[in-house]
C-alpha cells in the first residue's frame, strides 16, 4: 500500500484540474440559462395574469407547484443524512461524498424557497410572512426551518472548504487567475494552526448536531402542511416520518446521480470508487426499506377501515384513475430497486445510477400522488363548476414554471462543483496518509 | 361611510356608530400628527388638547379609550385613508355581544338558487365562484337525495384560520370568519384545510375588475374582489351591521334560511320574517351540523329534509364554461 | 342561461302531475273582499309599488303582461291578466298579506302601505280599473283600542291591558281583544307564548319564558299588539322594557388562546417553544459566524 501512496501534487491536480472555464461548461451553462429564461417568461405571464394561468382551481388548489416544493425540500434532506448521521457514527467512506451531499442540500433548500413563491397568489406580499407571521401556522414554521436549514447547510458546505481553498490558492498552478482573490478571501488566512483547526472542528461539530433536528423539522413541517388538515389521504399521524424516510430515498438517489456525473466529467474515478457507489446503494436500500415500511402503514391501515372518504381516495389511488401512476411508483420506484440493489452487480456505478434516476422520477410522481388526488375528492361533492375545476391537469405555462427550479438547481450545483473542489481536498489528503501540508 | 341616518337601527348598529366615532378620532389623531403647523392637535394616548389657533367652535368627541374630549372644529379633518382603517379595525372587532348563527331548513329547499344569485351579485363573483352553493347529496343509496345549500360554516374551531400564516383570515368575536384581502398572500392553505370546500380563489382578474378598481375595499363585503387572494362567505357582515339579514337569507323565496343571534336565542326567517327561538327550532326539528365529528364546531345548523315542501328535482348540474 | 332553461323544463315536467293533485281553491272571506285601500292611489304610490314589486314579487310573478312568471305549483300567474285583475283590491290585499305556499306571507315583510302600493302598481296594467272611492266607506265604525303593558311580580306574568274608546268618548276596559306578545330581537320581533284574549277587566296575562336571554341585566324589550288580521280595529300597541329575561353577557368568541387565534393571542407555550427554538439555533449560528471571523484574526496574530 505504501508504494501506491499518491503524492500530494497528484491529489491536488486530480481534485482541482476541473476548476476552469471550458467549452463544455459554457455550452452547458448557456443551455441552462436559455431554458431558464424561457421558464422565467412563463412566470412573467403568471405574474401578469394571475395564478389562473396554471391548471389549479378552487378544489384542486395545490398542484405541481406544491408537489414540486415537497420534492425539493425532500431532496435537500440528504445533506444531513450523509454528513451528520453517517459522519457522526464514524463512517469513514463518506468523506468524498460529504461535499456533494451538502451541495445538493444547499441547492435544493435554496430553490425550495423559490418554488413556494411561484405558488403564491400574491408573491409581492412575501414579506408579510415575516411582518404578520403567526406562530400557529405550519407555513410560518416551514419558512423558519427552511431558512435555518439552508444557512446550516451553507455553513456545513463552507467550513470544511476553508482549508481546501487555503491550499489551492497557494499551491495550485491551474487555478484561474480571477478565482485566486476569491479563494484567498474565503480561505480566511487559514494556516492549519492548531488554534484555527480547533475553531473549525468545534463549529463543524456543532453544525452536525444542529443540522439533524433542523433537517428533520423541514420535512416534518412540510408534511404537516397536509397532515394538519382533515382531508382523506392527508389526515395521517404517520406523515412526518413517512415524508422524512421518503426524502432520504429521493436524496440518496440524487447523490448517486451527482456522484456518477462528477466522477465521469471531472475524472474522479480514484476518489469516487465502485465501493462508494456500492455503499450508497446499501444506504439507498436501507432507506427504501424504511420507506416501504411506512408506505405499508400509510395505505394498509386506512384501507382496513375504509372510512367513507378514505375509501374513495384509496380506490382512486389503488384501482382507479391514479392507479397506473401509483403502481408504477410503488414498483418501479421502490420494490424493484430494493430487490435489484440487493445484488452487487446492480450497485456498480452505471446500473445504480440508472436505478437512481428511476427512483428520483418516482419520488417526484409520488409527491404528485400525495398532493393532488386527495383534493379531487373533498368531503362534499364538487358541483356546478366547470370540468376543469373537477379534474386537475397542469398547463404548459405551469409546467414551464415547474421546470425552472430544476434548472436552477442544476445551475447552482454546476457552479459550486465547477469552481470548488467536489471532493474535500484537505481531508482526502490526510486520509491518504499525507500528514503534513505546508500552508505558507 | 355614512352613518348620518340614525333613524332606527338595532343596537349592533349603534355600537358600530360608536366604533366609527372612535375610529374617526383615531384617524383624526393621525391626521393631526401629520399637520406640522406646530399649532396642530397633540395626540397623546388618545387625548387631544385644543391649541392656540381655535375657531371658537368646538365639538365633544369620544376618544378610542372611551373619554369625552372637546376638539376645536378646525382640528377635525377627515383622514384620507379613513375608509380603509375604519374598515380594518371595525371588521376585526365584529359586532359586540353577538354570536351569529344560521339555520338552513332542508325540507324547504327546492334548489331555486336564488340565494346564490343574490350572493354572487353582492360579492361580485363570477358565475363559477360560489360563496354559497347548493349541492345535490345522497347520504346512502337507500336514503332520499336532497339539495343542501352549503356556505362557509363559520366554525368556532376554524381549521382554515388556524393555518393562515399572516392573520389574513381571522375569527371575529361575533363568530364570523373573515378575510382581509389586502393581507392575503394567496398561499391557499386555508382552502386545503377547509373540510367543507367553502373557500374560493380569484385565479384570474375578478369579475368587472376594471369597473370597480377605484372602489374602496370593504372587508365585510370582500368587494372589490382581489386577484390572487381567497374569498368566501362572510355571513354578509356588512348587512348585519345595518340590522339586515344576509343577502342569501333574504333572497330565498322558500323560507329555507333562518338567521340570528345565538346570544338572543332567536333566528329570523329570511322569507317570512318570522322570528323564532333558536333552541326550540333546533330541538323540535332535529337540527344538526355538517360533519360535527371533525370538531370544527360550525355556526351553521341544518334541519333535516323531512316532510318536504317540494318534490326532489334531480338536477344534472350543468357547468359553466371552462375558466 | 341554458342552465335556467333546463331547470324550467325539469320543473314543468315534474310539477305537471303535482299541479293537478294540488289544484285547490284559495278562498278569500267575504268581509275581506270588501276591504279597500285607505286612500286614493297616487302616482307616487304606483312608483313605490313598482320598486317593491321588482324586488319582491317579480322573481315569481315575472313582469306584468310579459307572461314570464316562474313555473311553480300552483302557478303564480301573470298579474296583468284577468285572473288577478278581476279580483277586488281587498282580495289582492288579503292574498298578499296571508300568503299560501308557495306564495309567502308578507304580513311581516311588507308594511300596510307597501302592500297597497304594490296593488296600486298592479292596477296600472288594467286600463278598465276604477278604484272604489275610499271615502265612500263612511266613518270608521270598528273598535278603537289602546294597549298598556306591565309586569306583575306576584303573578310572575306580563299583563297587557286593553282600553277602549267608546262612541261617547269615554274609556272602558276592552274585553275580548286578541293580544300577541312580542320580544324584540336583532332582526325583528319574536312572538312569546300563545295569543291571549282579554278578560272583562281588559287584561290578558302572559307567561314569560324567563330563560329567554335579555341584556346583561336581564332586560327585554316587550311589545304587545292587537291581533287584528281583518283590520277591523284601530289599535295602539304598547311597549316596555322589563328585567325578566335571563341576564346574558357572553364574551366574544375570540377570548381563548387557540391554534386559530390571531397572533396576539398565540398560545403561550407555543410562543415560548417557537421563540426559544429559534433563539437557540440562531444563537449557535451567530456563534459560528463569529467563530469564522475569528479564524482570520487568529491567523493575523
Amino acid at each position: 500500500m505504501e508504494d501506491n501512496k499518491p503524492t500530494f501534487d497528484k491529489i491536488l491536480n486530480d481534485l482541482t484540474h476541473h476548476i476552469r472555464i471550458n467549452k463544455g461548461f459554457l455550452l452547458w451553462m448557456g443551455f441552462l440559462s436559455v431554458s431558464l429564461l424561457i421558464c422565467l417568461y412563463a412566470y412573467s405571464l403568471q405574474l401578469k395574469t394571475g395564478l389562473g394561468v396554471a391548471g389549479i382551481r378552487d378544489y384542486i388548489t395545490w398542484g405541481i407547484y406544491l408537489s414540486n416544493f415537497v420534492f425539493f425540500v425532500a431532496s435537500s434532506l440528504i445533506g444531513m443524512l450523509i454528513s451528520a448521521v453517517l459522519g457522526l457514527i464514524g463512517m469513514k467512506w463518506i468523506t468524498p461524498l460529504t461535499r456533494i451531499a451538502e451541495t445538493i442540500a444547499v441547492a435544493f433548500a435554496a430553490v425550495a424557497g423559490l418554488v413556494i413563491v411561484s405558488d403564491m397568489g400574491r408573491p409581492e406580499r412575501l414579506a408579510y410572512v415575516f411582518i404578520y407571521g403567526r406562530a400557529q401556522s405550519p407555513i410560518f414554521w416551514d419558512v423558519t426551518v427552511i431558512t435555518t436549514y439552508f444557512v446550516l447547510s451553507l455553513l456545513l458546505l463552507f467550513l470544511p472548504m476553508i482549508a481546501d481553498m487555503a491550499i489551492i490558492h497557494r499551491k495550485s498552478t491551474s487555478l484561474p487567475g480571477w478565482l485566486k482573490p476569491v479563494y484567498k478571501t474565503l480561505s480566511l488566512n487559514f494556516t492549519d494552526s492548531p488554534e484555527q483547526n480547533k475553531i473549525i472542528n468545534r463549529c463543524i461539530r456543532i453544525l452536525l448536531i444542529l443540522v439533524i433536528p433542523a433537517a428533520l423539522s423541514i420535512h416534518t413541517v412540510t408534511s404537516w402542511l397536509f397532515a394538519v388538515t382533515s382531508r382523506a389521504g392527508w389526515d395521517s399521524t404517520l406523515f412526518g416520518p413517512y415524508f422524512v424516510s421518503g426524502a432520504f430515498v429521493a436524496g440518496s438517489a440524487a447523490v448517486i446521480i451527482a456522484m456518477f456525473f462528477f466522477r465521469k466529467n471531472y475524472k474522479l474515478q480514484d476518489y469516487l470508487t465502485d465501493l462508494h457507489f456500492s455503499n450508497m446503494g446499501k444506504v439507498l436500500v436501507t432507506v427504501s426499506l424504511v420507506y416501504l415500511y411506512f408506505n405499508i402503514n400509510e395505505f394498509l391501515v386506512p384501507g382496513y377501515k375504509l372510512k367513507r372518504a378514505d375509501a374513495v381516495h384509496l380506490h382512486e389511488l389503488l384501482a382507479g384513475k391514479d392507479a397506473l401512476l401509483f403502481w408504477l411508483v410503488q414498483t418501479g420506484g421502490l420494490l424493484i430497486p430494493i430487490i435489484l440493489m440487493m445484488f452487487k452487480p446492480f450497485r456498480k456505478p452505471l446500473p445504480i445510477m440508472l436505478i437512481s434516476v428511476a427512483v428520483l422520477i418516482a419520488a417526484w410522481i409520488k409527491r404528485y400522488l400525495i398532493v393532488i388526488p386527495t383534493q379531487e375528492h373533498p368531503f362534499l361533492p364538487i358541483q356546478h363548476v366547470p370540468q376543469n375545476f373537477m379534474h386537475y391537469s397542469p398547463t404548459l405555462i405551469e409546467t414551464l414554471i415547474s421546470i425552472a427550479p430544476f434548472i436552477l438547481v442544476l445551475i447552482i450545483i454546476t457552479l459550486i462543483s465547477k469552481f470548488f473542489p467536489v471532493i474535500p481536498l484537505h481531508e482526502t489528503a490526510k486520509e491518504k496518509g499525507i500528514e503534513h501540508i505546508k500552508f505558507d | 361611510m355614512e352613518y348620518n341616518n340614525n333613524s332606527h337601527l338595532p343596537d349592533g348598529a349603534e355600537n358600530q356608530k360608536a366604533a366609527s366615532r372612535r375610529n374617526f378620532l383615531k384617524n383624526l389623531g393621525l391626521a393631526g400628527v401629520g399637520v406640522a403647523t406646530g399649532a396642530a392637535a397633540l395626540y397623546s394616548g388618545g387625548i387631544f388638547e385644543a391649541k392656540k389657533e381655535v375657531s371658537g367652535d368646538s365639538k365633544v368627541l369620544l376618544t378610542q379609550d372611551g373619554k369625552l374630549v372637546r376638539v376645536d372644529s378646525l382640528e377635525i379633518k377627515a383622514h384620507e385613508k379613513s375608509g380603509e382603517e375604519l374598515s380594518e379595525s371595525l371588521c376585526r372587532g365584529g359586532i359586540p355581544g353577538r354570536r351569529w348563527v344560521m339555520v338552513t331548513d332542508l325540507s324547504k329547499c327546492r334548489n331555486a338558487r336564488r340565494c346564490i344569485a343574490a350572493c354572487q351579485e353582492a360579492h361580485q363573483l363570477r358565475p363559477e365562484q360560489y360563496h354559497l352553493n347548493t349541492l345535490q347529496i345522497q347520504d346512502t343509496p337507500a336514503t332520499a337525495p336532497y339539495h343542501i345549500p352549503k356556505n362557509c360554516q363559520h366554525c368556532d374551531n376554524p381549521p382554515c384560520v388556524a393555518v393562515c400564516p399572516v392573520d389574513a383570515t381571522y375569527k371575529r368575536p361575533d363568530g364570523i370568519v373573515l378575510i382581509e384581502n389586502d393581507r392575503c398572500i394567496g398561499c391557499r392553505f386555508c382552502m386545503a384545510a377547509c373540510p367543507y370546500s367553502a373557500r374560493i380563489f380569484n385565479w384570474l382578474e375578478p369579475r368587472d375588475a376594471a369597473k370597480y378598481q377605484d372602489k374602496e375595499y370593504n372587508a365585510e363585503l370582500n368587494v372589490p374582489q382581489k386577484l390572487g387572494t381567497v374569498s368566501k362567505c362572510l355571513f354578509s357582515a356588512d348587512r348585519l351591521r345595518e340590522g339586515e339579514l344576509p343577502y342569501c337569507v333574504s333572497a330565498c323565496p322558500n323560507g329555507v334560511y333562518y338567521f340570528g343571534d345565538e346570544n338572543e336565542d332567536s333566528v329570523t326567517n329570511g322569507t317570512t320574517r318570522e322570528t323564532v327561538r333558536l333552541s326550540k327550532l333546533l330541538r323540535d326539528n332535529g337540527g344538526y351540523q355538517l360533519m360535527p365529528e371533525l370538531g370544527t364546531k360550525p355556526r351553521v345548523y341544518y334541519l333535516p329534509p323531512k316532510n318536504r315542501l317540494f318534490p326532489f328535482e334531480n338536477i344534472n348540474p350543468e357547468t359553466p364554461e371552462k375558466v | 342561461m341554458r342552465f335556467k332553461k333546463l331547470i324550467l323544463i325539469i320543473a314543468v315536467l315534474t310539477s305537471a302531475p303535482a299541479m293537478i293533485a294540488t289544484a285547490q281553491t284559495w278562498v278569500v272571506p267575504d268581509d275581506q273582499k270588501a276591504v279597500c285601500a285607505p286612500i286614493k292611489f297616487t302616482q307616487e304610490m304606483q312608483k313605490q309599488g313598482e320598486q317593491v314589486y321588482m324586488k319582491i314579487c317579480q322573481s315569481c310573478h315575472g313582469l306584468p303582461g310579459k307572461d314570464n312568471w316562474m313555473k311553480l305549483t300552483p302557478p303564480p300567474g301573470d298579474l296583468a291578466k284577468d285572473k288577478a285583475q278581476l279580483q277586488t283590491d281587498g282580495e289582492l290585499y288579503y292574498r298578499i298579506t296571508t300568503g299560501k305556499a308557495p306564495m309567502p306571507e308578507f304580513r311581516n315583510i311588507l308594511s300596510d302601505d307597501d302592500r297597497w302600493n304594490v296593488i296600486a302598481f298592479i292596477r296600472t296594467f288594467n286600463p278598465k280599473y276604477v278604484q272604489p272611492d275610499p271615502s265612500a266607506k263612511g266613518s270608521f265604525s270598528g273598535r278603537v283600542v289602546t294597549l298598556a303593558l306591565q309586569y306583575s311580580d306576584p303573578m310572575k306574568k306580563v299583563i297587557a291591558t286593553a282600553t277602549e274608546k267608546l262612541k261617547d268618548g269615554s274609556m272602558s276596559p276592552a274585553a275580548g281583544v286578541e293580544i300577541i306578545l312580542y320580544v324584540k330581537r336583532y332582526f325583528g320581533n319574536m312572538q312569546v307564548g300563545d295569543m291571549k284574549t282579554t278578560n272583562a277587566k281588559g287584561e290578558a296575562a302572559f307567561e314569560f319564558p324567563f330563560d329567554l336571554p335579555g341584556n346583561k341585566d336581564g332586560y327585554v324589550d316587550i311589545t304587545a299588539k292587537v291581533n287584528d288580521p281583518k283590520n277591523l280595529m284601530k289599535s295602539t300597541p304598547a311597549s316596555g322594557s322589563f328585567a325578566i329575561g335571563a341576564p346574558t353577557d357572553k364574551p366574544g368568541l375570540t377570548e381563548t388562546r387557540a391554534w386559530w387565534s390571531t397572533r396576539d393571542k398565540t398560545p403561550i407555550w407555543l410562543a415560548i417553544t417557537y421563540t426559544g427554538s429559534v433563539l437557540i439555533i440562531w444563537g449557535f449560528i451567530i456563534y459560528i459566524i463569529i467563530s469564522i471571523l475569528k479564524i482570520r484574526k487568529v491567523a493575523k496574530a
